[in-house]
């Protein structure tokens, strides 16, 4: 008999997701966004069971489901990612009528990515990653007036449908060879992938998929037009909740079921983490709109954590997971400060274009001390200086790199570092010393709170790193058997 | 609970109150001052407390240690050593505190000023109660800061500002040679355990370090043709941040400087805070020093001339403050002269130097109070515009008359009577002479000798200067009201007393600072690796040996007396720009000169020059070159962003193809 209470966080989710539609039919307009507060206490339950069960291993439904340490890691990436996106999106959703629909959806997606990172089967990894993709591309659309972000939704939808396509694919070649779709099942019997030309193409088509969603370089041409039109707290959403389900998904299929064939897809990986890397803070460097300078980054961000699957070695692989948990902090942060920027900028003048334009971050330290500080670790974070999260991950990953003898791939992951740090530092130049346009402004208090969250996990792992490295590492090891 | 479960609240205290005074201590009374007096009080206590129990049990010391990452750790200790430190910078900070509510009372920023000393002290006690070498450097880099922004607290003032840039800058200099020190001493451990550090053993702190002494001797390097061993090379790299904090030659140079901040200022950084910090230093690691006698011997021989180096340029200042400020360096200059002597006492030598450092903090203090409260009544720090200040100020002067006596050492050899300073100094005299006598060698003996002479004769000249005779310009002074006074009658009274009540148990209680539960260390194993023998039963000295130090006191009062009461001698004969002597004194030993104007001006800034163009012309050009191409591509890239659906997905696929195409050839080339 399966133990369903290891479901529990899922469980409550989808009770708490039900209950929010339905109540919904009850609630005007005006105070509908109350309902952000029931999703909130829901993820937080979420997190709190998930926190609850970090020890567990164990398998359910005949083996298509896991919990076990990588599972349960990368569940709280997604739960704290949809709970500070919850949080921020009180303010944002109010007074929208259909705010009961937006924090379904935006429950759905997550339970979607929870899925996947517990998929022990291709079937059931497909089935999450369409749920949680579904439920995004409504999020991306969900301001149907603005013609931006109707753009954004189908272009991701398009973009979408064609990986899931190509994945399926990949999928379809793999059961054909080896006769299963459980990921145990398929690394017993990857011999005959492994000898067949089929069993390339597999790879590629699954690094496809995958790639779609980690927004590796050239399947992330969508991101940047969809992180920019979409609802800045829906980017959140997508850059380090969504992403990372890329990251899970190809952590299982690869590295465990895929694993007699890791020549190819390690020297895949490391091609496409260097083009990623180079290309995303490249073009970053270019960018005026600050949305789309993030889109950029965190395509260079997936770069340096793809170097996770080239050097394959336990420290890389930790480093990749721990990256994934930083990122997660350090992008939502980013881009809640960006939601707050725009927030400032529209109550500064209802007409205003360009609200996400990079000179509207001018002189913010004055007119909002909080969030200029905010933003100033979160970029430095991204960028990789201590004493911040991204510090600490970096450091690992790229370590890893020189230890199993991959001194060229640190070498371009290090020069990449630096090269971003200039569009970083940018901002915090726009922000520290360039002269202010406009008086103090408070920030509204449900941003405030989720980017004061945000700040505390940047910092926090940042300063004191060894329990989040040894749970990362915990997590990577569940790969390595 | 125990007292000794709250040993971490000494630093946190002053720190908290840093934070409360810093951000809210201008709405509140008198800026805020009274939450660093009661949070360093609380200290006090405490501190006192724990001393008492150690007292009895000099064993059990204090240890409470927290895992910081990988093989660090945050530590407290607190052994004899630490705890009459903790309960000296306590005490005498509280004092000092208590003196500024008065002395700072008219100041705008006194919020600003009580908050910045709080988080001196706080930084101070807490290199103090480290347990190992990198916090300490921690808290010894926040130090220095708090130095620099205390000495520049009216930075409105250019010479203020200058004077914080030069202790700063000075000190860095010694800062970066300690902190060379302790990657030596990791990198020496690394090697010992052959790049396998142990697990859950924090090889920087203090007993590990002690630990690993014989093997740090064993290791040997070649520097300029002499074969040094890695122990030496540690052990002066660490001496080194001690010249620099602790003002010794030739790094004594922004000590009298920093005269430009408040007086408490002076106060707190001369006698608790700062410069006693690397006589702390050496004292703390004092079991490395007595493994290296060659870094021993150097320091001594620092010590020793610094003393009589600074005592020969206070007799010819004329700022009140600066004759304190070069006495303060001479006084150090005993200190390490005193530790310098470890390879023949023993560890007595951090008992009779110590002894001196809490000696010297009483009276240091007190002289620094009493001179700001004559500044604060007189309106100038030029001695030659006073005179009879006495009359007007009788508190003042008879607890400056205190403080000149200890520090001149007044007293009677061989009985239980004279003032702290006395004890102490001679102390370190007798210890030298016994140096003397077992190697042979003189020169630390007469370095002590002429300095104690040189000593006697500028505090005499000062006193008689500034309190006796007719008022030499149109003064309107009153004596300072009774929140200055009652510190200084506190501090005159331990100036006077605390030598003879502590003398003996002081020595007993340090000396076994190095013999406890957390460190244990053999000093007999170390005089063995430094090749030399302690000596165990010393004889008594002759009774001109232990007179010496009182007539050369006595003869350095009657000197000024003659001079400067009696006017004996004609001073403008002797203070005139033709003498060369005075004007080579007066100029400081064109340290100035030789500092500033060839080494800071002429090759350094000549090496910047050339710094300069190769930087501008040939790495910015490149850098420009690469930054500019980057920015180009970045731009062109940013093209093939259409917009257009339709190529995202025909990218898509022909990344599908060209990867493929791709793995394909590798593979087969693999």
């Amino acid at each position: 008999m399966a133990n369903y209470m290891l479901l529990a966080p899922e469980l409550v989710l989808t009770l708490v997701a039900l209950a929010i539609m339905l109540a919904g039919l009850f609630f005007g307009p005006n105070n509908k966004n109350i309902l952000g507060y029931v999703a909130g206490v829901g993820l937080f339950a979420a997190l709190c069971l998930t926190i609850g069960g970090l020890t567990v291993n164990e398998t359910l439904f005949y083996g298509t489901m896991t919990i076990d340490a990588l599972s349960q890691f990368f569940k709280i990436v997604f739960i704290s990612v949809s709970l500070l996106v919850t949080i921020a999106s009180i303010k944002y959703t109010e007074g929208n009528k259909n705010a009961d629909e937006f924090f379904t959806l935006l429950l759905f997606s997550t339970i979607g990515m929870m899925v996947v990172a517990s998929a022990n089967d291709l079937i059931t990894l497909f089935v999450g990653f369409e749920l949680a993709s579904l439920s995004t591309y409504a999020l991306a659309g969900f301001e149907k007036n603005n013609p931006k972000s109707m753009e954004a939704a189908l272009k991701y939808f398009i973009i979408g449908s064609l990986s899931s396509a190509l994945m399926l694919f990949g999928i379809s070649f793999v059961y054909g060879m080896t006769g299963t779709t459980s990921i145990p099942g398929i690394a017993e019997n990857a011999g005959a992938l492994a000898s067949s030309p089929i069993g390339l193409i597999a790879v590629v088509m699954l690094i496809a998929g995958f790639g779609f969603k980690m927004a590796l370089v050239p399947f992330h041409m969508w991101a940047p037009d969809t992180y920019q039109g979409a609802p800045t707290v829906i980017s959140a959403l997508l850059a380090a909740g969504s992403k990372k389900m890329g990251f899970v998904a190809a952590f299982r299929v690869f590295v465990v079921a895929l694993a007699l064939l890791s020549p190819n897809w390690q020297t895949a990986f490391a091609i496409l983490a260097v083009i990623t890397m180079t290309l995303g803070n490249v073009v970053a460097i270019s960018q005026t709109s600050v949305k789309r300078m993030l889109a950029y980054s965190s395509v260079a961000q997936a770069g340096y954590i793809a170097i996770a699957f080239a050097v394959m070695t336990p420290m890389a692989l930790t480093g990749g997971v721990l990256y994934t948990l930083s990122h997660a902090f350090m992008k939502t942060g980013a881009f809640l400060v960006v939601a707050v920027v725009g927030y400032m900028v529209v109550s500064d003048n209802k007409n205003a274009k360009d609200i996400d334009h990079l000179d509207n971050f001018k002189g913010l330290a004055k007119r909002m001390p909080l969030t200029a500080f905010a933003m100033m670790v979160f970029v430095f974070a991204l960028s990789g200086i201590p004493p911040t999260a991204g510090y600490m991950s970096k450091f690992i990953l790229f370590s890893s790199t020189i230890e199993s003898g991959l001194v060229w791939l640190a070498v371009i992951a290090i020069l990449n570092s630096a090269l971003s740090l200039y569009y970083y530092a940018r901002i915090v130049k726009y922000m520290y010393f360039l002269p202010a346009s406009g008086g103090k402004i408070s920030e509204p208090k449900p941003y405030a709170v989720a980017i004061i969250l945000a700040l505390a996990g940047v910092l926090i792992i940042g300063i004191w790193p060894e329990p989040f490295v040894y749970w990362a590492m915990e997590a990577a090891k569940v790969l390595m058997v | 609970m125990a007292i000794e479960d709250f040993a971490f609240l000494i630093p946190l205290l002053p720190a908290l109150a840093f934070v409360v005074t810093f951000f809210f201590g201008k709405k509140m009374y008198s800026g805020g001052a009274l939450i660093p007096i009661g949070a360093i009080a609380l200290s006090c206590i405490i501190s006192i407390l724990i001393t008492i129990n150690l007292l009895q049990n000099p064993e059990e010391v204090v240890h409470q240690s927290i895992h910081w990452f990988a093989i660090l750790n945050l530590g407290i200790l607190i052994d004899p050593l630490a705890a009459v430190m903790l309960s000296m910078v306590t005490f005498v900070s509280l004092l000092i505190h208590i003196y500024a509510l008065g002395y700072m009372s008219h100041d705008p920023g006194k919020a600003r000023y009580f908050a910045e000393t709080a988080l001196f002290t706080a930084a101070m006690l807490g290199v103090i109660l480290s347990d190992n070498i990198l916090q300490l450097f921690i808290c010894w880099e926040l130090v220095g800061l708090c130095s620099y922004l205390l000495i520049g607290f009216w930075y409105q003032k250019p010479s203020a500002a200058a004077a914080a840039k030069k202790a700063f800058l000075t000190t860095r200099v010694g800062d970066v040679m300690f902190l060379t020190g302790i990657i030596v001493l990791f990198s020496g451990i690394f090697k010992i355990y052959n790049g396998n550090l142990p697990e859950g053993v924090y090889v920087l702190q203090f007993s590990e370090m002690f630990n690993l002494i014989p093997q740090l001797s064993a290791m040997h390097t070649t520097i300029l043709g002499f074969e040094v061993s890695q122990l030496t090379i540690i052990t002066l790299l660490f001496f080194g941040g001690a010249v620099g904090k602790s003002g010794q030659f030739p790094l004594h140079v922004w000590l009298p400087d920093a005269m430009e901040g408040p007086t408490t200022v002076s106060a707190l950084i001369h006698a608790a805070t700062m410069v006693t910090a690397g006589v702390y230093l050496v004292a703390r690691t004092f079991p490395m020093f007595m493994g290296a006698p060659d870094a021993l011997i150097v320091v001594a021989y620092v010590g020793g001339f610094t003393a009589l180096f600074a005592s020969t340029m206070g007799i010819v200042m004329n700022d009140i403050k600066r004759v304190l400020a070069f006495s303060t360096i001479s006084q150090l200059g005993y200190m390490m002269l005193g530790l310098g002597m470890g390879a023949v006492v023993g560890m007595e030598a951090v008992g009779v130097s110590m002894f001196h450092l809490i000696n010297h903090a009483f009276f240091k203090a007190l002289l620094f109070l009493c001179a700001g409260s004559v500044i604060h009544s007189v309106g100038t720090q030029d001695m030659r515009q006073m005179g009879g200040v006495g009359k007007i100020m009788p508190i003042t002067f008879i607890t400056m008359l205190v403080a000149s006596l200890a520090l001149a050492g007044f007293g009677i050899p061989g009985t239980s009577i004279g003032t702290s300073g006395f004890f102490s100094k001679d102390a370190i005299i007798e210890t030298t002479y016994l140096f003397a006598e077992h190697t042979g060698n003189y020169i630390p003996y007469i370095f002590g000798i002429v300095a104690a002479l040189l000593t006697s004769t500028y505090i005499f000249r000062l006193l008689f200067m500034t309190f006796t005779g007719k008022p030499r310009t149109n003064y309107g002074g009153h004596e300072s009201p009774s929140v200055m006074t009652v510190p200084l009658s506190i501090l005159a009274v331990f100036a006077l007393i605390f030598g003879v009540l502590t003398q003996t148990k002081f020595y007993h209680f340090l000396e076994v600072t190095f013999e406890n539960s957390f460190v244990h260390v053999n000093i007999e194993h170390l005089a063995e690796l430094g090749n030399y023998d302690l000596v165990h039963n010393p004889g008594h000295e002759p009774l001109f040996i232990l007179w010496l130090p009182v007539i050369v006191g006595v003869a350095g009062l009657v000197i000024s007396y003659l001079i400067y009461y009696k006017k004996v001698v004609d001073m403008s004969t002797i203070v005139s720009r033709n003498n060369p002597v005075y004007k080579l004194l007066y100029n400081r030993y064109y340290q100035h000169q030789i500092f500033i104007e060839l080494i800071a001006l002429k090759i350094t800034y000549g090496l910047s020059l050339i710094g300069e163009f190769i930087d501008r012309k040939i790495i910015d050009g490149i850098i420009d070159g690469i930054s500019d191409g980057t920015i180009a591509i970045g731009e062109t890239i940013r093209k093939v962003q259409t917009g257009v659906v339709q190529s995202y997905a025909t990218a898509v696929i022909a990344g599908v193809g060209l990867l493929i195409i791709l793995l394909k050839l590798i593979v087969e080339v693999q």
